[in-house]
């Protein structure tokens, strides 16, 4: 099955772990990724600092893209990304005017044909009776605290294949995978991640809320569906552990990472030499790497 | 509290309505977005008060306290709001409108973070941490703030040294400068 793929700024680069292990998870369940050429940033959280047209301007060009090129289901792997998408192709679709003008600026009309999609909605298309029988090793052991973050579930008319309010995507995934997964009560609270560079205090308390309550739970290690949520929680540990006296230890890893290691990937497949805070301990001792 | 809304007031939230499309008159201050906002506890203008300041046109005191860029788009309220208001939309209309003012903001740093990033996306064609985070920590002279992150980061390759240009940057810039003046043109109509 051909799929168009819209890594974003982060799979894209900074985030080559993401990138690597959605394109072996891909690639195993007989998925290819094509990615769209020439494709730009969507602005992320920023464009609409500048103005309301130039932050939809920006996802809108991409979905142009894509369409052109003649890809109508997309791969998106950030879910600032795929909310911003999604956001404006409402957007689009309800207001004629706006079709007229992006006409003159793209010397082109978008047909309104692309659609998102975020790995996690491709995999549960594909069936969870498929994923289980790609598996080769048995996450059992391990306790996962699945976290979501903001942008997968909301706007949750959005969001068409899990709910707002304690989604069970990641959850139902990972347990087909053997994984235990734990109920914690802070899967959809935001991480942060953006107000970080300037306001560290504020993520170090938003990253220690979350660490706190998925340990308090029980959990040994955490899932996530954002490439920001895994940069932001495993790269502020060191930080937070310094600011609020406590050590977690909780190694982050990309649902897609699991699903890799699951499937039985070796570690430098799925990037997971380059997390920082060290799951050795943790998928050592299930013999997982 | 003063509800009765004077000339000024009723500008204020008539303006972002005709920016936004949503009418801030609906809110009754319940609340709901403070109490799951999870940026709240830092900011000195909560939420609920930004709906009631923003109901009296109080530009100013909005502006002063910063909370429109501790927002981080969580849309937490949004999805609780009884009254559907879209909270987010209207920050971001108050974001965008403050390009026209010159109110002292607490927050400047998170401001220039925005910029710098939209910057860096005309620029490459996309954003990159390295230069996102070392100069929005230059606006904020302090240079080695986070050095402790960033030394892990660059060791283990989670961000990259040396920026791979988009090869749509072009086109971007020129669809960029296409909009900017279809709003100058519009800017110019309405006046």
């Amino acid at each position: 099955m051909r799929w168009g793929y819209f890594p974003g700024c982060s799979a894209g680069d900074d985030a080559k772990d993401y990138d690597l292990s959605l394109r072996y998870v891909t690639r195993a369940l007989g998925i290819d990724l094509v990615e769209i050429k020439d494709w730009v940033c969507c602005g992320g959280l920023s464009g609409s600092s500048a103005s309301h047209l130039y932050s939809i301007t920006l996802p809108l060009f991409n979905l142009f893209l894509a369409e052109r090129q003649g890809f109508e289901r997309i791969v998106v792997p950030c879910p600032i990304c795929l909310s911003r998408f999604k956001k404006v192709h409402l957007e689009w679709a309800q207001a004629p005017s706006l079709q007229e003008k992006l006409k003159a600026v793209f010397d082109a009309p978008y047909q309104g044909k692309a659609n998102v999609y975020h790995p996690v909605e491709v995999f549960l298309e594909l069936g969870l009776e498929r994923i289980r029988e790609r598996r080769r090793r048995s996450l059992s052991g391990l306790k996962i605290a699945c976290y979501y973050g903001c942008f997968l579930t909301r706007p949750p008319e959005l969001c068409s294949f899990d709910r707002s309010e304690n989604p069970q995507s990641l959850d139902l995934i990972l347990r087909q995978l053997g994984a235990e997964t734990v109920d914690w009560s802070l899967k959809t609270q935001c991480c942060g991640n953006f107000v970080g560079f300037s306001r560290s205090d504020i993520v170090q308390k938003l990253g220690n809320d979350l660490l706190k309550e998925a340990k308090e739970a029980g959990a040994n290690a955490l899932a996530v569906a954002c490439p920001h949520c895994q940069t932001n929680l495993d790269s502020r540990q060191e930080q937070i552990k310094r600011v609020y006296q406590v050590r977690y230890d909780l190694p982050i890893l990309h649902l897609t990472q699991w699903m890799g290691l699951a499937f039985g990937a070796l570690p430098e497949e799925v990037g997971i030499e380059r997390l920082l805070t060290s799951p050795r301990e943790v998928l050592g001792a299930r013999g997982l790497i | 509290m003063r509800m009765e809304a004077s000339n000024e007031n009723r500008d204020l939230s008539q303006e972002l309505q005709g920016m936004t499309g949503e009418n801030v008159t609906l809110c009754d201050l319940c609340q709901k977005c403070t109490l799951v906002c999870p940026t709240a506890y830092a900011m000195g203008m909560k939420p609920h008060e930004l709906m009631g300041s923003i109901q009296r046109g109080e530009l100013e005191e909005i502006y002063w306290s910063g909370a429109i860029w501790l927002c981080i788009s969580c849309e937490a309220c949004n999805t609780c709001c009884p009254k559907g208001i879209n909270v987010l939309r209207l920050i971001e209309g108050l974001r965008e409108m403050a390009q026209r003012f010159d109110y002292y903001n607490p927050e400047a740093a998170t401001a220039s973070m925005h910029r710098i990033f939209l910057n860096l996306v005309e620029r490459w064609g996309k954003a990159y941490l390295l230069p996102l985070i070392v100069w929005t920590h230059l606006t904020m002279l302090a240079p080695f703030k986070d050095i402790e992150l960033m030394s892990p980061l660059l060791l283990k390759r989670r961000i990259k040294l040396i920026p791979r240009k988009q090869q749509g940057a072009k086109k971007l810039r020129q669809i960029l400068s296409r909009i900017q003046a279809l709003e100058r043109e519009e800017g110019a109509k309405r006046e």
